[in-house]
Protein backbone atom coordinates (compact mmCIF):
# COMPACT_ATOMS: atom_id res chain seq x y z
CA UNK A 1 0.00 0.00 0.00
CA UNK A 2 1.15 3.53 -0.67
CA UNK A 3 1.78 6.55 1.64
CA UNK A 4 -1.53 8.63 0.36
CA UNK A 5 -3.15 4.90 0.38
CA UNK A 6 -2.25 3.75 3.81
CA UNK A 7 -2.73 7.73 5.13
CA UNK A 8 -6.45 7.59 3.46
CA UNK A 9 -6.98 3.94 5.59
CA UNK A 10 -5.48 5.53 8.67
CA UNK A 11 -8.09 8.59 7.71
CA UNK A 12 -10.77 6.19 7.85
CA UNK A 13 -12.57 7.82 5.65
CA UNK A 14 -13.87 10.61 8.11
CA UNK A 15 -14.72 13.89 6.49
CA UNK A 16 -12.29 16.59 7.86
CA UNK A 17 -12.60 20.55 6.98
CA UNK A 18 -8.80 20.92 7.79
CA UNK A 19 -6.19 19.42 5.89
CA UNK A 20 -3.41 19.60 7.78
CA UNK A 21 -3.39 19.51 11.58
CA UNK A 22 -0.32 20.59 13.55
CA UNK A 23 -0.64 20.10 17.39
CA UNK A 24 1.71 20.79 19.98
CA UNK A 25 5.03 20.99 18.00
CA UNK A 26 8.20 21.68 19.91
CA UNK A 27 11.83 21.35 18.50
CA UNK A 28 15.18 22.31 20.89
CA UNK A 29 18.59 23.07 18.99
CA UNK A 30 20.98 22.79 21.83
CA UNK A 31 18.91 24.05 24.59
CA UNK A 32 17.14 26.70 21.91
CA UNK A 33 13.17 26.76 21.83
CA UNK A 34 13.05 26.72 18.29
CA UNK A 35 9.55 25.67 18.13
CA UNK A 36 7.70 25.39 21.63
CA UNK A 37 4.06 24.70 21.23
CA UNK A 38 3.08 25.20 18.08
CA UNK A 39 -0.79 24.41 16.78
CA UNK A 40 -2.75 25.43 13.73
CA UNK A 41 -4.82 23.78 10.87
CA UNK A 42 -4.62 24.32 7.53
CA UNK A 43 -8.45 24.15 6.01
CA UNK A 44 -8.51 22.23 2.48
CA UNK A 45 -8.58 24.62 -0.16
CA UNK A 46 -7.68 27.71 1.68
CA UNK A 47 -4.15 30.17 1.08
CA UNK A 48 -2.83 29.95 4.48
CA UNK A 49 0.28 32.14 5.10
CA UNK A 50 2.87 30.90 8.29
CA UNK A 51 4.27 34.54 9.49
CA UNK A 52 6.71 35.93 11.82
CA UNK A 53 10.33 37.68 12.24
CA UNK A 54 13.83 36.03 11.81
CA UNK A 55 14.24 33.03 14.39
CA UNK A 56 10.68 33.27 15.22
CA UNK A 57 10.34 29.09 14.20
CA UNK A 58 8.85 29.49 10.65
CA UNK A 59 11.36 27.40 8.60
CA UNK A 60 11.74 24.58 11.34
CA UNK A 61 8.04 24.35 11.64
CA UNK A 62 7.55 23.60 8.37
CA UNK A 63 10.55 21.36 8.12
CA UNK A 64 9.29 19.72 10.99
CA UNK A 65 5.94 19.19 9.45
CA UNK A 66 7.52 17.85 6.23
CA UNK A 67 10.09 15.46 7.59
CA UNK A 68 13.18 17.29 6.54
CA UNK A 69 13.94 17.36 10.48
CA UNK A 70 12.95 15.28 13.18
CA UNK A 71 10.82 16.77 15.72
CA UNK A 72 10.97 16.67 19.70
CA UNK A 73 7.66 16.15 20.41
CA UNK A 74 3.66 17.17 18.60
CA UNK A 75 1.81 15.51 16.17
CA UNK A 76 0.61 16.54 12.67
CA UNK A 77 -2.25 15.05 10.81
CA UNK A 78 -2.70 15.40 6.83
CA UNK A 79 -6.33 14.23 5.55
CA UNK A 80 -6.75 12.85 9.64
CA UNK A 81 -3.93 10.65 9.01
CA UNK A 82 -1.22 10.58 11.23
CA UNK A 83 2.16 11.89 9.06
CA UNK A 84 4.18 12.47 12.33
CA UNK A 85 8.13 11.25 12.38
CA UNK A 86 7.55 9.69 8.81
CA UNK A 87 10.42 9.99 6.17
CA UNK A 88 10.48 13.34 3.44
CA UNK A 89 9.70 10.74 0.79
CA UNK A 90 6.77 9.14 2.25
CA UNK A 91 5.09 12.47 3.45
CA UNK A 92 5.13 13.83 0.04
CA UNK A 93 3.67 10.39 -1.09
CA UNK A 94 1.02 10.76 1.20
CA UNK A 95 0.22 13.93 -0.35
CA UNK A 96 2.20 17.21 1.22
CA UNK A 97 4.57 18.09 -0.87
CA UNK A 98 6.96 21.44 -0.58
CA UNK A 99 9.16 23.75 -2.28
CA UNK A 100 11.88 25.27 -0.62
CA UNK A 101 13.66 29.05 0.33
CA UNK A 102 16.50 28.54 -1.81
CA UNK A 103 15.12 26.96 -5.35
CA UNK A 104 15.59 23.26 -5.95
CA UNK A 105 15.36 22.15 -9.49
CA UNK A 106 17.69 20.03 -11.28
CA UNK A 107 19.19 22.67 -13.73
CA UNK A 108 20.54 20.39 -16.33
CA UNK A 109 16.92 18.76 -17.02
CA UNK A 110 14.57 20.46 -19.06
CA UNK A 111 11.63 21.86 -17.81
CA UNK A 112 9.13 18.94 -18.89
CA UNK A 113 11.86 16.49 -17.02
CA UNK A 114 11.90 18.38 -14.08
CA UNK A 115 8.01 17.92 -14.11
CA UNK A 116 8.20 14.46 -15.47
CA UNK A 117 10.68 13.27 -12.52
CA UNK A 118 7.94 14.23 -9.90
CA UNK A 119 4.89 12.83 -11.71
CA UNK A 120 6.85 9.58 -12.46
CA UNK A 121 7.49 8.51 -8.55
CA UNK A 122 3.43 8.47 -8.13
CA UNK A 123 2.03 6.99 -11.26
CA UNK A 124 1.61 3.10 -10.86
CA UNK A 125 3.75 1.87 -13.53
CA UNK A 126 6.81 -0.20 -12.59
CA UNK A 127 10.15 -0.34 -14.34
CA UNK A 128 8.83 -3.74 -15.80
CA UNK A 129 5.65 -1.68 -17.64
CA UNK A 130 8.69 0.84 -18.55
CA UNK A 131 10.99 -1.77 -20.26
CA UNK A 132 8.04 -3.06 -22.30
CA UNK A 133 6.89 0.40 -22.69
CA UNK A 134 3.52 -1.30 -21.51
CA UNK A 135 -0.25 -0.03 -21.90
CA UNK A 136 -0.11 1.33 -18.43
CA UNK A 137 3.14 2.59 -18.73
CA UNK A 138 2.03 5.16 -21.72
CA UNK A 139 -0.93 6.21 -20.10
CA UNK A 140 0.83 7.02 -16.84
CA UNK A 141 3.39 8.99 -19.46
CA UNK A 142 0.51 10.73 -21.59
CA UNK A 143 -1.36 11.54 -18.07
CA UNK A 144 1.72 12.82 -16.87
CA UNK A 145 2.79 14.99 -19.75
CA UNK A 146 -0.78 16.78 -19.71
CA UNK A 147 -0.56 17.76 -16.64
CA UNK A 148 2.97 18.82 -16.98
CA UNK A 149 1.53 21.16 -19.71
CA UNK A 150 -1.38 22.33 -18.04
CA UNK A 151 0.78 23.54 -14.80
CA UNK A 152 3.36 24.87 -17.40
CA UNK A 153 0.86 27.22 -19.34
CA UNK A 154 -0.24 28.41 -15.68
CA UNK A 155 3.09 29.21 -14.89
CA UNK A 156 3.38 30.70 -18.08
CA UNK A 157 6.36 29.14 -18.87
CA UNK A 158 4.98 26.86 -21.94
CA UNK A 159 8.31 28.69 -24.21
CA UNK A 160 10.76 26.77 -22.17
CA UNK A 161 9.30 23.52 -21.75
CA UNK A 162 12.15 21.73 -23.47
CA UNK A 163 14.89 23.85 -22.43
CA UNK A 164 17.17 23.50 -19.13
CA UNK A 165 15.86 25.20 -16.58
CA UNK A 166 19.51 26.77 -15.28
CA UNK A 167 18.90 29.29 -18.11
CA UNK A 168 15.57 30.24 -16.69
CA UNK A 169 15.70 33.73 -14.07
CA UNK A 170 15.73 32.75 -9.88
CA UNK A 171 11.84 33.41 -10.47
CA UNK A 172 11.17 31.10 -12.99
CA UNK A 173 13.00 28.42 -11.40
CA UNK A 174 10.81 29.13 -8.54
CA UNK A 175 7.93 28.70 -10.07
CA UNK A 176 9.30 25.37 -11.66
CA UNK A 177 9.18 23.68 -8.30
CA UNK A 178 5.79 25.15 -7.41
CA UNK A 179 4.72 23.11 -10.27
CA UNK A 180 7.19 20.18 -9.66
CA UNK A 181 5.46 20.21 -6.41
CA UNK A 182 1.93 20.10 -7.90
CA UNK A 183 2.53 17.07 -10.01
CA UNK A 184 1.25 14.49 -8.09
CA UNK A 185 -2.28 16.56 -7.39
CA UNK A 186 -1.27 17.00 -3.44
CA UNK A 187 -3.48 17.57 -0.39
CA UNK A 188 -1.76 20.24 0.17
CA UNK A 189 1.75 22.39 -0.89
CA UNK A 190 4.03 24.05 1.44
CA UNK A 191 5.47 27.15 0.33
CA UNK A 192 9.28 28.26 1.83
CA UNK A 193 9.22 32.09 1.18
CA UNK A 194 7.98 31.82 -2.52
CA UNK A 195 8.94 35.11 -3.41
CA UNK A 196 12.12 35.57 -1.34
CA UNK A 197 14.94 37.19 -3.91
CA UNK A 198 12.60 37.19 -6.98
CA UNK A 199 12.23 40.90 -9.09
CA UNK A 200 9.56 43.04 -6.70
CA UNK A 201 8.07 43.30 -10.00
CA UNK A 202 7.61 39.55 -10.67
CA UNK A 203 6.35 38.59 -7.27
CA UNK A 204 2.26 39.95 -8.61
CA UNK A 205 2.84 37.14 -11.60
CA UNK A 206 3.29 34.65 -8.67
CA UNK A 207 0.52 35.83 -6.98
CA UNK A 208 -1.62 35.42 -10.13
CA UNK A 209 -0.18 32.08 -10.59
CA UNK A 210 -1.08 30.80 -6.59
CA UNK A 211 -4.66 32.83 -6.85
CA UNK A 212 -5.24 30.77 -10.45
CA UNK A 213 -3.99 27.51 -8.85
CA UNK A 214 -6.56 27.98 -5.58
CA UNK A 215 -9.28 28.71 -7.22
CA UNK A 216 -8.61 25.24 -9.04
CA UNK A 217 -8.68 23.69 -5.93
CA UNK A 218 -4.95 23.87 -4.92
CA UNK A 219 -4.68 24.25 -0.95
CA UNK A 220 -1.23 26.40 0.13
CA UNK A 221 0.37 27.04 3.61
CA UNK A 222 3.10 29.65 2.67
CA UNK A 223 6.17 30.76 4.76
CA UNK A 224 7.06 34.03 3.77
CA UNK A 225 8.76 37.50 4.87
CA UNK A 226 6.86 40.02 2.87
CA UNK A 227 4.25 40.47 4.88
CA UNK A 228 2.34 42.53 1.77
CA UNK A 229 2.19 39.67 -0.18
CA UNK A 230 1.25 37.68 2.43
CA UNK A 231 -1.85 39.88 3.25
CA UNK A 232 -3.05 39.95 -0.70
CA UNK A 233 -2.66 36.35 -0.58
CA UNK A 234 -4.21 34.89 2.31
CA UNK A 235 -7.67 34.24 3.83
CA UNK A 236 -5.58 32.85 7.14
CA UNK A 237 -2.51 34.44 8.75
CA UNK A 238 -0.67 32.37 11.80
CA UNK A 239 1.75 34.77 13.18
CA UNK A 240 4.91 33.17 15.18
CA UNK A 241 6.99 34.81 17.49
CA UNK A 242 9.89 33.12 19.37
CA UNK A 243 8.69 29.79 18.77
CA UNK A 244 5.03 30.28 19.84
CA UNK A 245 2.27 31.17 18.25
CA UNK A 246 1.56 34.44 18.78
CA UNK A 247 -1.50 35.00 16.63
CA UNK A 248 -3.98 34.27 14.11
CA UNK A 249 -6.56 35.26 11.85
CA UNK A 250 -7.63 37.42 9.11
CA UNK A 251 -4.92 39.41 7.05
CA UNK A 252 -6.98 42.32 8.09
CA UNK A 253 -7.13 41.38 11.62
CA UNK A 254 -3.60 40.45 11.72
CA UNK A 255 -2.51 43.77 9.96
CA UNK A 256 -4.30 45.54 13.13
CA UNK A 257 -3.26 43.33 15.56
CA UNK A 258 -0.71 45.46 17.70
CA UNK A 259 1.06 42.86 19.14
CA UNK A 260 2.43 41.55 15.76
CA UNK A 261 3.06 44.93 15.18
CA UNK A 262 5.40 45.00 18.15
CA UNK A 263 6.86 41.16 17.07
CA UNK A 264 8.28 43.17 13.74
CA UNK A 265 9.97 45.62 16.11
CA UNK A 266 7.17 48.34 15.65
CA UNK A 267 8.59 48.67 12.37
CA UNK A 268 6.33 46.98 9.99
CA UNK A 269 5.08 48.85 8.20
CA UNK A 270 8.97 49.94 6.81
CA UNK A 271 9.50 46.60 6.91
CA UNK A 272 6.68 45.85 4.29
CA UNK A 273 7.80 48.50 2.20
CA UNK A 274 10.81 47.41 2.14
CA UNK A 275 10.34 43.90 0.96
CA UNK A 276 7.28 45.11 -1.30
CA UNK B 1 62.09 2.97 -28.87
CA UNK B 2 60.41 2.72 -31.52
CA UNK B 3 58.32 5.68 -34.22
CA UNK B 4 57.19 2.36 -36.36
CA UNK B 5 53.35 3.83 -37.59
CA UNK B 6 52.00 0.08 -36.84
CA UNK B 7 53.72 -0.55 -33.89
CA UNK B 8 51.73 2.79 -32.10
CA UNK B 9 48.95 1.78 -33.77
CA UNK B 10 48.74 -1.61 -32.32
CA UNK B 11 49.48 -0.01 -28.65
CA UNK B 12 47.10 2.40 -29.50
CA UNK B 13 44.22 -0.12 -29.84
CA UNK B 14 45.62 -1.78 -26.71
CA UNK B 15 45.08 1.49 -24.96
CA UNK B 16 41.69 1.92 -25.71
CA UNK B 17 40.80 -1.57 -25.09
CA UNK B 18 41.95 -1.64 -21.68
CA UNK B 19 40.51 1.86 -21.19
CA UNK B 20 37.22 0.93 -22.08
CA UNK B 21 37.65 -1.80 -19.25
CA UNK B 22 39.35 0.62 -16.64
CA UNK B 23 36.24 2.96 -17.42
CA UNK B 24 33.42 0.53 -16.40
CA UNK B 25 34.99 0.39 -12.86
CA UNK B 26 35.15 3.91 -12.97
CA UNK B 27 31.71 4.53 -14.13
CA UNK B 28 30.25 2.07 -11.62
CA UNK B 29 32.67 4.34 -8.59
CA UNK B 30 31.14 7.44 -9.82
CA UNK B 31 27.42 5.94 -9.53
CA UNK B 32 27.47 5.08 -6.04
CA UNK B 33 29.28 8.08 -5.50
CA UNK B 34 26.78 10.50 -7.19
CA UNK B 35 23.25 8.31 -5.60
CA UNK B 36 25.26 7.08 -2.03
CA UNK B 37 27.57 9.86 -1.39
CA UNK B 38 30.20 7.05 -0.42
CA UNK B 39 33.52 5.79 -1.76
CA UNK B 40 33.24 1.99 -1.98
CA UNK B 41 36.47 0.68 -1.75
CA UNK B 42 35.01 -2.82 -1.70
CA UNK B 43 34.76 -2.49 -5.60
CA UNK B 44 37.74 -4.06 -6.87
CA UNK B 45 36.94 -6.98 -4.59
CA UNK B 46 34.11 -7.22 -6.89
CA UNK B 47 35.22 -7.10 -9.82
CA UNK B 48 37.66 -9.65 -8.80
CA UNK B 49 34.61 -11.76 -7.92
CA UNK B 50 33.01 -11.48 -11.45
CA UNK B 51 36.78 -12.51 -12.93
CA UNK B 52 36.81 -15.86 -10.90
CA UNK B 53 33.23 -16.41 -11.79
CA UNK B 54 34.33 -16.52 -15.04
CA UNK B 55 37.13 -18.01 -14.44
CA UNK B 56 34.91 -21.08 -12.61
CA UNK B 57 31.68 -20.43 -15.39
CA UNK B 58 33.77 -21.01 -18.36
CA UNK B 59 34.99 -24.65 -18.31
CA UNK B 60 31.40 -25.26 -17.18
CA UNK B 61 30.41 -23.86 -20.11
CA UNK B 62 32.35 -25.72 -22.05
CA UNK B 63 34.71 -22.81 -22.41
CA UNK B 64 31.62 -20.91 -24.26
CA UNK B 65 32.39 -17.11 -23.59
CA UNK B 66 28.75 -15.61 -23.32
CA UNK B 67 26.89 -17.55 -20.73
CA UNK B 68 29.98 -17.47 -18.49
CA UNK B 69 30.17 -13.44 -18.61
CA UNK B 70 26.39 -13.18 -18.41
CA UNK B 71 27.09 -15.94 -15.09
CA UNK B 72 30.04 -13.35 -13.97
CA UNK B 73 27.73 -10.37 -14.33
CA UNK B 74 25.18 -11.82 -12.31
CA UNK B 75 27.56 -13.04 -10.03
CA UNK B 76 29.23 -9.47 -9.28
CA UNK B 77 25.55 -7.78 -9.21
CA UNK B 78 24.38 -10.49 -6.58
CA UNK B 79 27.41 -9.76 -4.39
CA UNK B 80 26.50 -6.03 -5.16
CA UNK B 81 23.31 -6.00 -3.89
CA UNK B 82 23.73 -8.50 -1.08
CA UNK B 83 26.59 -5.51 0.11
CA UNK B 84 24.16 -2.89 -0.44
CA UNK B 85 21.14 -4.90 1.87
CA UNK B 86 24.09 -5.70 4.53
CA UNK B 87 26.15 -2.95 5.22
CA UNK B 88 25.57 0.47 2.72
CA UNK B 89 21.36 0.76 3.40
CA UNK B 90 22.60 0.93 7.13
CA UNK B 91 24.67 4.06 6.44
CA UNK B 92 23.38 7.35 7.28
CA UNK B 93 23.96 10.44 4.38
CA UNK B 94 27.45 11.98 5.62
CA UNK B 95 28.85 9.15 7.31
CA UNK B 96 31.39 9.04 4.95
CA UNK B 97 34.35 7.94 7.86
CA UNK B 98 32.00 5.28 8.28
CA UNK B 99 31.66 4.24 5.26
CA UNK B 100 35.22 4.11 4.18
CA UNK B 101 36.28 2.35 7.41
CA UNK B 102 33.05 -0.53 6.43
CA UNK B 103 33.94 -0.71 2.88
CA UNK B 104 38.07 -1.03 3.42
CA UNK B 105 37.13 -3.67 5.67
CA UNK B 106 34.93 -5.84 3.43
CA UNK B 107 37.51 -5.59 0.51
CA UNK B 108 39.67 -6.89 3.16
CA UNK B 109 37.78 -9.49 3.71
CA UNK B 110 36.67 -10.45 0.79
CA UNK B 111 40.22 -10.39 -0.98
CA UNK B 112 41.49 -12.63 1.58
CA UNK B 113 38.58 -15.20 2.07
CA UNK B 114 39.12 -15.81 -2.18
CA UNK B 115 42.81 -16.09 -1.08
CA UNK B 116 41.67 -19.02 1.15
CA UNK B 117 39.36 -20.27 -0.85
CA UNK B 118 41.23 -20.58 -4.36
CA UNK B 119 44.61 -19.79 -3.31
CA UNK B 120 46.81 -16.81 -4.15
CA UNK B 121 48.17 -17.92 -7.12
CA UNK B 122 47.22 -16.61 -10.15
CA UNK B 123 44.79 -18.05 -12.89
CA UNK B 124 45.53 -17.89 -16.73
CA UNK B 125 41.71 -18.18 -18.04
CA UNK B 126 41.12 -19.66 -21.61
CA UNK B 127 38.18 -19.31 -23.95
CA UNK B 128 36.80 -20.39 -26.43
CA UNK B 129 38.42 -17.99 -28.78
CA UNK B 130 41.86 -19.23 -27.16
CA UNK B 131 44.26 -16.08 -28.24
CA UNK B 132 42.92 -16.01 -31.45
CA UNK B 133 42.39 -12.70 -33.12
CA UNK B 134 41.54 -10.64 -35.39
CA UNK B 135 44.55 -9.18 -38.24
CA UNK B 136 44.22 -6.07 -40.08
CA UNK B 137 47.62 -5.82 -42.12
CA UNK B 138 50.10 -6.23 -39.78
CA UNK B 139 48.03 -4.87 -37.25
CA UNK B 140 46.71 -8.10 -34.15
CA UNK B 141 44.17 -7.85 -31.53
CA UNK B 142 42.88 -10.76 -29.72
CA UNK B 143 38.80 -11.75 -29.97
CA UNK B 144 39.09 -11.51 -26.11
CA UNK B 145 40.71 -7.93 -26.09
CA UNK B 146 37.79 -6.72 -28.85
CA UNK B 147 34.54 -8.55 -27.42
CA UNK B 148 35.65 -6.96 -23.68
CA UNK B 149 35.86 -3.12 -25.27
CA UNK B 150 32.59 -3.87 -27.58
CA UNK B 151 30.72 -5.14 -24.23
CA UNK B 152 31.94 -2.39 -22.44
CA UNK B 153 31.07 0.22 -25.45
CA UNK B 154 27.41 -1.42 -25.32
CA UNK B 155 26.79 -1.55 -21.76
CA UNK B 156 27.99 2.17 -21.82
CA UNK B 157 25.61 3.08 -24.34
CA UNK B 158 23.32 0.87 -22.35
CA UNK B 159 23.66 3.08 -19.33
CA UNK B 160 23.31 6.11 -21.06
CA UNK B 161 19.85 5.43 -22.11
CA UNK B 162 18.65 3.78 -18.91
CA UNK B 163 20.01 7.53 -17.18
CA UNK B 164 19.22 9.62 -19.87
CA UNK B 165 14.73 8.10 -20.50
CA UNK B 166 14.15 5.90 -17.82
CA UNK B 167 12.25 6.40 -15.05
CA UNK B 168 14.65 4.16 -13.15
CA UNK B 169 17.66 6.49 -14.10
CA UNK B 170 16.20 9.89 -14.06
CA UNK B 171 15.67 9.13 -10.30
CA UNK B 172 19.01 8.38 -10.09
CA UNK B 173 19.89 11.21 -11.22
CA UNK B 174 17.48 13.62 -9.71
CA UNK B 175 19.17 11.98 -6.39
CA UNK B 176 22.51 12.84 -7.35
CA UNK B 177 21.91 16.33 -8.71
CA UNK B 178 19.61 17.40 -5.80
CA UNK B 179 18.59 15.23 -2.85
CA UNK B 180 16.10 17.54 -1.12
CA UNK B 181 13.82 18.27 -4.63
CA UNK B 182 13.93 14.21 -5.30
CA UNK B 183 12.96 13.55 -1.35
CA UNK B 184 10.48 16.23 -2.03
CA UNK B 185 8.38 14.90 -5.02
CA UNK B 186 8.41 11.17 -3.59
CA UNK B 187 11.75 9.42 -4.87
CA UNK B 188 12.36 7.04 -2.44
CA UNK B 189 16.14 6.80 -1.54
CA UNK B 190 16.84 3.20 -0.67
CA UNK B 191 15.55 1.84 -3.83
CA UNK B 192 17.83 3.96 -5.94
CA UNK B 193 20.44 3.22 -3.91
CA UNK B 194 20.11 -0.19 -3.97
CA UNK B 195 19.46 0.30 -8.11
CA UNK B 196 22.88 2.18 -8.26
CA UNK B 197 24.65 -0.45 -6.42
CA UNK B 198 23.80 -2.89 -8.70
CA UNK B 199 23.77 -1.27 -11.45
CA UNK B 200 27.39 -0.53 -10.32
CA UNK B 201 28.48 -3.87 -9.43
CA UNK B 202 27.00 -5.12 -12.46
CA UNK B 203 29.13 -3.13 -14.85
CA UNK B 204 32.41 -4.27 -12.85
CA UNK B 205 31.68 -7.87 -13.05
CA UNK B 206 31.51 -6.96 -16.55
CA UNK B 207 34.95 -5.44 -15.92
CA UNK B 208 36.07 -8.43 -14.32
CA UNK B 209 34.72 -10.90 -16.81
CA UNK B 210 35.99 -9.28 -20.06
CA UNK B 211 39.69 -8.63 -18.02
CA UNK B 212 39.89 -12.32 -16.44
CA UNK B 213 40.76 -13.68 -20.38
CA UNK B 214 43.49 -10.65 -20.63
CA UNK B 215 44.88 -10.57 -18.05
CA UNK B 216 45.91 -13.39 -14.89
CA UNK B 217 43.15 -13.65 -12.35
CA UNK B 218 44.36 -13.25 -8.66
CA UNK B 219 42.72 -12.10 -5.17
CA UNK B 220 44.64 -9.08 -5.26
CA UNK B 221 43.48 -7.65 -8.92
CA UNK B 222 41.01 -5.73 -7.60
CA UNK B 223 43.02 -3.70 -5.48
CA UNK B 224 45.92 -3.02 -7.87
CA UNK B 225 42.68 -1.59 -10.11
CA UNK B 226 40.37 0.37 -7.85
CA UNK B 227 43.26 3.02 -7.28
CA UNK B 228 43.21 3.64 -11.12
CA UNK B 229 40.15 3.84 -10.89
CA UNK B 230 39.92 6.77 -8.08
CA UNK B 231 42.26 8.60 -10.60
CA UNK B 232 40.00 8.42 -13.12
CA UNK B 233 36.71 9.25 -11.47
CA UNK B 234 38.73 12.50 -10.36
CA UNK B 235 40.80 13.07 -13.62
CA UNK B 236 37.32 12.90 -15.48
CA UNK B 237 35.88 15.54 -12.82
CA UNK B 238 34.01 13.80 -9.92
CA UNK B 239 30.59 12.83 -10.80
CA UNK B 240 31.23 12.93 -14.58
CA UNK B 241 30.19 9.91 -16.50
CA UNK B 242 31.57 11.02 -19.83
CA UNK B 243 34.62 12.69 -18.45
CA UNK B 244 35.23 9.64 -16.09
CA UNK B 245 34.71 7.07 -19.66
CA UNK B 246 37.02 9.57 -21.69
CA UNK B 247 39.77 9.60 -18.61
CA UNK B 248 39.42 5.97 -18.51
CA UNK B 249 40.50 5.94 -22.54
CA UNK B 250 43.72 7.95 -21.97
CA UNK B 251 44.56 6.45 -18.79
CA UNK B 252 44.67 3.43 -20.96
CA UNK B 253 46.39 4.98 -24.03
CA UNK B 254 48.88 6.29 -21.85
CA UNK B 255 50.04 3.14 -20.10
CA UNK B 256 50.24 1.42 -23.68
CA UNK B 257 51.86 3.93 -25.27
CA UNK B 258 54.32 4.12 -21.93
CA UNK B 259 54.85 0.55 -21.90
CA UNK B 260 55.55 0.62 -25.71
CA UNK B 261 57.96 3.04 -25.57
CA UNK B 262 59.39 3.72 -22.49
CA UNK B 263 60.74 1.04 -19.47
CA UNK B 264 57.80 -1.11 -18.39
CA UNK B 265 58.30 -0.24 -14.66
CA UNK B 266 57.05 3.59 -15.57
CA UNK B 267 53.89 1.71 -16.92
CA UNK B 268 51.94 1.93 -13.79
CA UNK B 269 53.63 5.03 -12.11
CA UNK B 270 51.82 7.02 -15.45
CA UNK B 271 48.93 7.15 -14.15
CA UNK B 272 49.50 8.23 -10.57
CA UNK B 273 51.97 11.18 -12.42
CA UNK B 274 49.15 12.15 -15.06
CA UNK B 275 46.48 12.27 -11.95
CA UNK B 276 48.93 14.25 -10.07
CA UNK B 277 49.58 16.78 -12.91
CA UNK B 278 45.91 17.05 -13.68
CA UNK B 279 45.08 17.58 -9.98
CA UNK B 280 48.02 20.46 -9.72
CA UNK B 281 46.56 22.19 -13.55
CA UNK B 282 42.93 21.75 -13.15
CA UNK B 283 42.07 21.09 -9.61
CA UNK B 284 38.60 19.94 -10.66
CA UNK B 285 39.68 17.56 -13.05
CA UNK B 286 39.61 17.79 -16.46
CA UNK B 287 36.07 17.72 -17.18
CA UNK B 288 33.29 19.69 -15.23
CA UNK B 289 32.51 18.26 -12.04
CA UNK B 290 28.52 17.43 -12.13
CA UNK B 291 26.23 15.22 -9.82
CA UNK B 292 25.98 12.01 -12.38
CA UNK B 293 26.29 13.98 -15.26
CA UNK B 294 25.91 12.48 -18.32
CA UNK B 295 26.15 14.39 -21.11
Amino acid sequence: MDARAEADADAGGTAVSAVLEVRDLHKAYAGVRAVDGVSFDVQAGSITGLIGPNGSGKSTTIDGISGFQPLDSGTVRLGGADITGMASHRIARAGLMRTFQTVRVYERLSLRENLMIAAQQFDAAGWIDELLRTKRYRGAIAAGEARARELTRMIGLMKYWEAPTGILSYGQKKLVALAAALMPKPRIVVLDEPVAGVNPTRIREVEEVLQTLNAAGETFLIVEHNVEFITTLCHHVIVLDQGRKLSEGSAEAIHADARVLEAYLGVAPELEEAEA
Amino acid sequence: MSADPIYLLQLTLNGVTLGLLYALIAVGLALIFGVLEIINFAHGELLMVGAYAMAFALPAFGLLYWPALVVAVLASAIAGWVLYELFLSKLKLGELERSILITLALSIIILHVVQLLFTASPRIVDTQFGFEGVEIGAIRITWTRVIGAGSAAVAFALLFLVLKFTQFGRAMRAIAQNREAALMVGIRPKTVARNAVVLATALCGLAGAALAPVHLVQPGMGQFLIFKAFALVIIGGLGNIPGAIAAAILLGLVESWVGGFFQIVWQEAAVFVLMMGVLFLRPDGLFKRGAMRVG
